[in-house]
């Protein structure tokens, strides 16, 4: 017994950098030998597909791109699959960016789903720029832009973000502010993001809305579910995971899983681990 | 003092009530104002703001460099990376279309034409739009410079919070150990390795540890072994008579029991403190508004 | 694929891998790359907030196509009629450059008063809507009517709903301060930790799981700039990165000490 104890006061006491190492391999050694992983869906994230399941086909949805390359990796996978979720159903998709590096990603989204078109295939789609969707770009202002959209969104967009008069746009053409619009998605990573859209946006205006956000917001977020103020959310990668599998594309995020699994698995032993050391040293202290 | 004081707590008085007003008052001038010109101007006034924040750290660099202070060659670092994309933003379009394909310049659009022998023009992209493009230059910027510096400087926080866990995540009393075990059980719960755990391995964990429990509550290892040997003895018992069956009962089912501790307790945690934040918020405003806060002075 | 696109990734790999260097120590590497860091992303968001703001809104409504300031020579046509108004944020904006001069710091208050005064007037009305009174009104739940199951793991149910709204109640009654939390007052707000405890390690939890996911992120990324396609990127500059590395720690053998 207390040769078990020392080991593991011993590993208690270990360097940061072994932990840095585990860590890492971790999370590298599934990517580069993918294992699959049963993903389950959770009711927030089928809540959040039902919600865009609901809205009648052919309307006019907003899709906003509020992260960067920092969140990517969580955010991205979501907004892809929200996207190819969107013009499944025929919706017009307008995109509009709180974030500078928003129309980047955006950019990328629509690389990424129009790619080698295959019409066997609903994960990749024959879009044109402005009959299937339209880039607004991004403006500066947080939660100021989305008053001003709620308003009148010729006045804070004119140009589009290839530098197009708005008003000859025939995409446009009914456009006057957020309340013309059935739907309304942020994929945010932070302020401004949900938050601002719910205040500003969704409550105010009453137009359905719903956003995924990363891991950190979530909890902060969930409120909103619960009163409706959000149809469902999608919660970091793991709810990019399940929302990949409910619209049948896996993806970038359905790969992380094994990795995110094995991460958790470790930091959790470190937690006991941490934990058995800190209690048998109390009890040693105590004893002498 | 009218200047420095008087003129920005009045600034914010007007403003803010105006604002404030255009939520609840139904007159179309107010409200086109408050509504759309006002915050255009905020947002103009915030993109006037990032370039003062650029200018401060241009100062700051400088003076480290000019003053030569340690460290002052990574400043200088830091000005040629500022004036590097500051001259890709500002200077230069790289972005030159022929056709569908894009090239960073003239001289490499004009050599395209010519390798193909094509009657295609060279159509450069509009000011502002270059930085908005894809295939631009701005945009190879962005990819292959600014992206992977942000992304990495996020994720290098993994190892941190890897480390930190291991060494100040304490069951130290009971409203820790409450924090410890509802970290946990999301951590499991939500990824799918947490629904390979069976419900039953979780309860042998849990009859264990209330057994160790026991243990150092009574001291006397004779009934922490019975408990251990009448718990354990009755969840075989109860997991042969159901057949084992992963997922049930669903209160020990990591996935389900994070989705309620999620959706039940956590959210009624949330809640009050996004209820706090609100009324602390609305408050601070008001204070704004009213003029009894002025920290934004800096005094 | 093209060369832009090999040499971005060389320097994508270096910038990556120079950033996770500070997991071994403080480097030179990692302070590059920080540096890189600060002055690209000052300059990068300069560029989008003037192209994507300044330029077409502010500048488009000052000196629009045959407006009356065309005599200048500025002409920038987004569309825009001309308005005088825009003078304003114009003066703000510009008072709050000068202030980066000591002696005239005090000019930018205007403008900061400026943006304070909307996000106040925003805000006081957003919050008070979105957080306060859709929350209350959301969490008085059905009890009584019967419709409800007592207890459900996964859905709504009368136990569920106790819960939350006892939770609520109590984790709020721990942010008032003005009544001493001893007695039974005490014993509610005790229980209201208990809740704001479980959301904290709720928290800890996604935090975690969110850094995790942008380590996965990274590696992705790694390990697609580490193929033939990049010239193996990514093995290049981390042999590079640690063989230098290594060299120094040989070389100052007491900076490894410390």
């Amino acid at each position: 017994m207390k040769f078990l104890e020392d080991i593991i006061l011993k590993l208690g006491a270990v360097d940061r950098r072994v932990i840095f190492v585990l860590i890492g391999l971790a999370v590298l050694i599934p990517l580069l030998t993918p294992i699959s992983l049963p993903v389950r869906e959770t009711p927030t994230t089928v809540k959040f597909y039902d919600g865009i399941e609901d809205i009648p086909k052919n309307s006019k949805v907003l899709v906003s791109f509020d992260y960067g390359p920092s969140t990517r990796p969580e955010i991205h996978p979501m907004n892809v699959g929200v996207l190819r979720h969107m013009l499944r159903n025929g919706h017009q998709i307008y995109i509009s960016c709180l974030w500078p590096d928003g129309i980047y990603m955006a950019l990328d989204a629509l690389e990424e789903i129009t790619d080698e078109v295959n019409p066997d295939n609903e994960s990749t789609f024959d879009i044109k720029e402005y009959e299937d969707y339209i880039l607004l770009g991004y403006r500066p202002g947080a939660e100021a832009v989305i008053k001003g959209l709620a308003s009148d969104l010729r006045k804070v967009y004119t140009v589009d973000a290839n530098g197009n008069f708005i008003d000859d746009i025939e995409m446009m053409d009914g456009i006057k502010n957020l309340n013309d619009f059935a739907y309304i998605y942020s994929g945010s990573a932070g302020y401004p993001g949900t938050f601002e859209w719910v205040k500003y946006g969704g409550d105010p205006t009453g137009v359905p809305m719903s956003s995924g956000t990363t891991s950190v917001q979530v909890n902060e977020v969930i409120p909103y579910v619960q009163t409706g103020q959000l149809i469902g959310l999608l919660a970091g990668m793991p709810g990019a995971a399940e929302y990949e599998k409910l619209i049948n594309v896996p993806g970038i995020a359905i790969q992380g899983m094994a990795a995110q699994s094995f991460a958790h698995i470790v930091i959790v032993l470190f937690i006991v681990f941490g934990n058995l050391a800190f209690f048998i040293k109390q009890r040693r202290d105590r004893k002498y | 003092m009218l200047l420095k004081r008087y003129i920005p707590i009045a600034i914010v008085a007007f403003f803010g009530a105006l604002t404030l007003s255009a939520w609840f008052i139904d007159n179309e001038t107010i409200e086109t104002f408050a509504n759309d010109d006002a915050t255009q101007f905020f947002d103009i006034i915030a993109a006037f703001a990032v370039f003062l924040g650029a200018l401060n750290l241009l100062k700051l660099q400088f003076i480290k460099v000019l003053k030569q202070q340690s460290g002052w060659i990574y400043s200088a670092i830091a000005i040629a990376s500022f004036f590097f994309a500051f001259i890709i933003g500002f200077f230069i379009r790289g972005a030159y279309f022929v056709g569908e394909d894009v090239y960073f310049s003239q001289k490499a659009a004009e050599a395209a034409i010519l390798g193909s022998g094509s009657s295609e023009v060279v159509v450069p992209v509009d000011w502002g739009a270059h930085v908005q493009t894809d295939g631009s230059l701005f945009q190879w910027m962005f990819k292959y410079i600014f992206s992977p510096l942000s992304a990495t400087m996020f994720a290098l926080l993994a190892f941190f919070v890897a480390s930190a866990s291991f060494r100040a995540f304490r069951a130290r009393n009971f409203e820790a150990s409450l924090l410890l075990v509802a970290g946990i059980i999301i951590m499991l719960g939500r990824v799918p390795i947490g629904s390979l755990i069976s419900s039953w391995t979780i309860m042998y964990i849990l009859a264990f540890s209330i057994g160790i429990g026991i243990n150092s509550y009574v001291k006397n290892r004779n009934v922490m072994f019975g408990w251990i040997l009448g718990s354990c003895g009755a969840i075989t018992g109860f997991g042969m008579t159901m057949g084992w069956p992963i997922d049930q009962p669903a209160i020990f089912f990591l996935p389900a029991l994070q989705e309620w501790i999620y959706l039940v307790p956590n959210l009624a945690g949330s809640r009050a403190i996004l209820i706090g934040i609100g009324l602390g918020i609305v408050a601070t405003s008001l204070r704004y508004i009213f003029g009894l806060e002025k920290s934004y002075l800096g005094e | 694929m093209s060369f832009s696109a090999i040499l971005g990734a060389w320097i994508a790999a270096f910038l990556t891998l120079g950033i996770f260097s500070y997991l071994y120590k403080d480097n030179p590497f990692y302070k590059i790359a920080e540096h890189v860091f600060v002055g690209v992303s000052a300059a990068y968001v300069a560029a989008i907030s003037f192209w994507t703001q300044i330029y077409p809104n502010l500048f488009g409504r000052l000196f629009p196509k045959d407006g009356p300031l065309a005599f200048t020579g500025l002409e920038f046509d987004f569309n825009h009629e001309f308005n005088i108004l825009y003078l304003f944020p114009l003066i703000l904006g510009l008072m709050m450059l000068i202030s980066v001069f000591q002696q005239f710091s005090w000019m930018a208050r205007w403008g900061i008063a400026y943006t304070v005064a909307i996000a106040a007037g925003l805000k006081a009305f957003g919050y008070l809507n979105s957080n306060v009174l859709n929350q209350v009104k959301a969490s008085s739940v059905d009890l009584f009517s019967g419709s409800l199951p007592f207890f459900s793991l996964g859905g709504d149910s009368v136990f569920n709903n106790i819960v939350l709204v006892v939770g609520t109640l109590s984790a709020l009654m721990y942010f008032y301060f003005s009544k001493e939390q001893t007695g039974n007052f005490g014993r509610f707000t005790r229980l209201g930790i208990y809740f704001l405890m479980v959301s904290f390690g709720a928290s800890f939890g996604f935090a975690v799981m969110g850094r995790i996911s942008l380590l996965v992120g990274r590696f992705n990324d790694l390990i697609d700039y580490s193929s033939a396609d990049y010239n193996y990127a990514t093995l290049g500059v981390l042999l590079f990165i640690i063989v230098t590395l290594g060299i120094w720690s040989f070389q100052n053998p007491e900076q490894k000490e410390n």
